[in-house]
């Protein structure tokens, strides 16, 4: 294995992810797992009703697990990002490892964005966009998102105009 | 609703109706588009979409009105009444017709006014809108391909509607003029092409001086990946190029079809308001198809297959239902078998007849099909003009479309199973595609979203030659491929045979099946439904019938899959040089992409950990042809050859 690209993502995306995943399962358990609680309570002589949300609430419950607890972790040291003077290496993903290069010249525009769960943790991400498809580095530090998408966009002010 | 029918062109500023007094121009209107001429577009643009428009309406008018017509002679009779009544209803028929045409026309021809085009020095604007005015720009050196359509009415009356692909942009809609005369489409894309080169040339002179300002500065001769050519010797290369082919150009004669007289007798006769054909440059190669070729593009097509295989499918459906219906009746007691038997002869007869009746409306259809694919592919003209590749068919609706060099994405050479077999292959070349906007009428082709095809079905050995003269940019194609591991053939084996098999999931379905029959004669579900002995068998029969041939097709199924599969392993490779990257994929129809290294626009290895054991990644390189991009794929390179590729990628990866 050649190796990895050399930096790494703020510690702080961990919760960001934590909160965002926690939101999602949050509302798809609701949409579940709520008619079938309602029939339960409605009507006590329907006893799959409850059995069912009794299933839907431990799946979920196991998923939170997963995708609290044991992921974000693995994900965090699997997501890895290097800027060359030339162009943007990514490599991340647990099972299906995706390793990118993406050079410089083919990038067409840079961004930073900022949700509201990312601002709260002071962070921001940045999106590199070429003429197939976009790139998204998550959670870097404010100032840290500037410099990168400044020097991506300076880089990619160099390329060729056409595609 | 009578307005004027005003002449087409007016260069002057239109006076803007609703405005009472005329002595102030406003700034606005005095913006420098005003400068420049407008070019309002063929004035059949009124009236051929009116009278389209009317002719839907008067459809739909009458189609309403006949039921309540015929209800109403049914109901009076023939009488006097009822012809008064019917009077009055075709009168009042007649005036709502002509009050819709009377607004639709009205509408069409101030939306005419509005409708202009300039072309500026450097973009091209389209304006449009009465209410809600919208203006396009497009800078030309964001042109991708410039098409244009006619449908049969367009045709005859020589127009037809332009369509500008761009780059870009959220939508990537193309820019679409509708009823421009052919001779103005000429000139426009003649226009369109020449400024986006004379900016192209300005930008190249600009970047190769600074390229070797800061060459020399940095002491790296000839840095960078984007080879930044100098005009010159790229003018150069074409005119070899050029010189090379001018020489052996077909003459339409020699490698001409039966349609062709058709669509010279088109050329011929051009359309009523067509115009002189414009010169936009010269013809360095030519090809049409010839006889066989046209036929057998025509008959391959793939709808003409797919109903094929439908009929195949009913007719056997129809014949095992024959047999199922013979045994069924055979099965029957032995005393009538006598006079059961002569009805089963005359069923089967009849279920006989109404098969070949089946099988034979598939053939029409089939036939019908195929006729009309080669009339979509008669006068099928591919040429190389100046840097430009121009790709134009179809006898009835016309289309044409043009694309810069450089504009090429990839070249695809694609062997459909049953091309394959014959030898031939389907050659097009990648392109960006843009969404059409949404006031074009809806008329999609089937060949203008897979890019452009530049020859539907060709023999293998011809490919180098028609590439070398319609593409001769794409000459020196690596030669030194790297095929895949060879795990690769075990997991293809199993991805092929087993998780995407068709066969053998088929088989597991069947064996379910097969399960749940035994089940049920076990726990006698039968008696339940209180079936008699005789039912129960005809049922078992039909049912082992159906199972044992679910099994044939699934084993039948599950053969072509691991022969597709030991196909692929053997064919599939990557190879890239310096300039160019290739994808084989291989198996019962096989994909040969072929990239610049210029057009990638980022590349990606995968890997799962079974691929992470087996020591293969899988290749994936992007390139912006399509809408939203193309992915080329290529599944368990070995984990050498794919961090080699990586590296390759990279800028200055070629060194």
């Amino acid at each position: 294995m050649r190796e990895m690209p050399a930096n790494q993502l703020n510690p702080r995306i961990k919760s960001v992810w934590r909160i965002n995943d926690a939101i999602w399962i949050a509302v798809s358990f609701l949409c579940c797992f709520l008619p079938f609680a309602i029939i339960a309570l409605v009507a006590p002589e329907e006893a799959w009703a409850g059995v069912v949300a009794l299933i839907v609430a431990i799946v979920f419950a196991a998923l939170l697990v997963l995708c609290v607890v044991v992921l974000p972790p693995i994900r965090y040291a699997r997501w890895r990002y290097e800027l060359t003077p030339d162009y943007l290496d990514i490599a991340r993903g647990i099972f299906w490892r995706k390793r990118f290069v993406i050079p410089f010249i083919r990038v067409q525009n840079t961004d930073t964005r900022q949700g509201p769960i990312l601002r709260a943790f002071g962070l921001s991400s940045v999106t590199v966009a070429t003429a197939a498809g976009e790139h998204e580095i998550p959670g870097l530090g404010i100032e840290e998102a500037d410099v990168l998408r400044d020097r991506a966009a300076e880089l990619a002010r160099l390329a060729r105009e056409d595609v | 609703m009578s307005a004027p029918n005003v002449p087409p062109q007016a260069p002057a500023p239109m006076p803007n109706p609703p405005a009472p007094a005329p002595a102030p121009m406003p700034p606005a209107a005095a913006a420098p588009s005003t400068e420049l001429p407008r070019h309002h577009v063929h004035h059949s643009y009124i009236w051929l979409e009116s009278v389209r428009t009317i002719f839907i309406i008067a459809v739909c008018v009458v189609v309403a009105n006949f039921s309540t017509i015929i209800g109403l002679v049914a109901e009076e009779g023939m009488g006097a009444e009822a012809g008064f009544i019917m009077a009055v209803a075709g009168i009042g028929t007649l005036v709502v017709i002509l009050l819709t045409f009377g607004i639709v026309a009205g509408l069409r021809v101030v939306g005419y006014k509005h409708l202009y085009f300039t072309v500026g020095p450097d973009e091209f604007t389209l304006c449009s809108g009465i209410f809600n005015k919208k203006q396009v720009h497009v800078p030309y050196q964001r042109v991708q391909s410039v098409d244009q359509r006619a449908t049969l009415l367009q045709r005859l009356f020589g127009v037809c509607t332009v369509s500008i692909d761009t780059a870009g942009g959220a939508a990537n809609k193309a820019v679409v003029v509708p009823y421009v005369t052919k001779a103005q489409a000429e000139w426009l894309r003649a226009e369109l092409y020449n400024r986006k080169n004379a900016l192209a040339a300005q930008a190249a002179v600009a970047s190769g001086m600074a390229g070797a300002a800061s060459a020399t500065a940095t002491g790296m001769a000839g840095a960078g990946d984007p080879i930044p050519q100098s005009v010159e010797a790229g003018i150069a290369a074409m005119a070899q190029g050029a010189a090379t082919f001018a020489g052996n150009v077909p003459s339409p004669a020699a490698a001409g079809n039966v349609l062709d007289v058709g669509a010279e007798a088109w050329n011929q006769v051009g359309g009523v308001f067509a115009g002189p054909a414009q010169d936009t440059g010269r013809v360095t190669y030519e090809y049409g198809l010839t006889n066989k070729e046209l036929f057998l593009a025509g008959l391959s097509n793939t709808t003409s297959v797919g109903l094929i295989f439908a009929g195949l499918v009913v007719g056997v459906l129809q014949i095992v239902g024959f047999i199922f219906d013979v045994m069924g009746d055979a099965a029957d007691g032995a005393v009538e078998s006598a006079l059961v038997f002569a009805d089963s002869q005359a069923s089967a007869y009849l279920i006989g007849a109404v098969s070949a009746g089946v099988i034979v409306l598939v053939l029409v259809l089939w036939v019908l099909s195929a006729v009309g694919s080669c009339i979509g592919y008669g006068g099928f003209k591919a040429r190389r003009r100046n840097n430009r590749i121009e790709v134009e068919y179809g006898l009835l609706q016309h289309t044409f479309q043009g694309i810069d060099i450089d504009r090429v994405q990839s070249v695809v050479v694609k062997q459909s199973f049953i091309r394959r077999l014959l030898g031939y292959c389907e050659l097009s070349l990648g392109k960006i595609d843009a969404g059409v906007s949404e006031d074009s009428s809806s008329q999609k082709n089937t060949l203008a979203n897979q890019g452009i095809v530049i020859h539907p079905f060709v023999k293998m050995n011809r490919v180098p030659e028609i590439l070398a003269g319609l593409v001769p940019e794409f000459a020196d194609l690596p030669r030194e491929a790297k095929p895949v591991a060879k795990v690769a053939l075990r997991r293809a084996l199993i991805r092929r045979g087993i998780i995407q098999g068709g066969g053998f999931w088929l088989a597991v379905v069947a064996t379910l099946c097969l399960a749940g029959l035994t089940w049920m004669g076990a726990t006698g579900t039968a008696e339940l439904l209180e079936l008699d002995s005789d039912d129960l068998f005809l049922l078992s029969i039909g049912w082992n019938v159906v199972i044992v041939c679910g099994y044939g097709l699934a084993a039948i199924l599950l053969v072509v899959d691991l022969v597709g599969a030991v196909l692929w392993a053997r064919e599939s490779s990557f190879a890239y040089n310096h300039r160019f990257m290739q994808v084989s994929n291989g198996g019962l129809s096989r994909e040969t992409v072929s990239f610049p290294r210029q057009k990638i626009q980022f590349g990606c290895t995968k890997s799962n950990p079974l691929q992470r054991r087996a020591g293969t990644d899988t290749l994936l390189a992007t390139t912006a042809a399509g809408s939203g991009g193309t992915t080329t794929t290529l599944i368990d390179a070995s984990h050498a050859d794919a961090m080699a590729w990586l590296d390759w990628l990279k800028p200055g990866g070629n060194q």
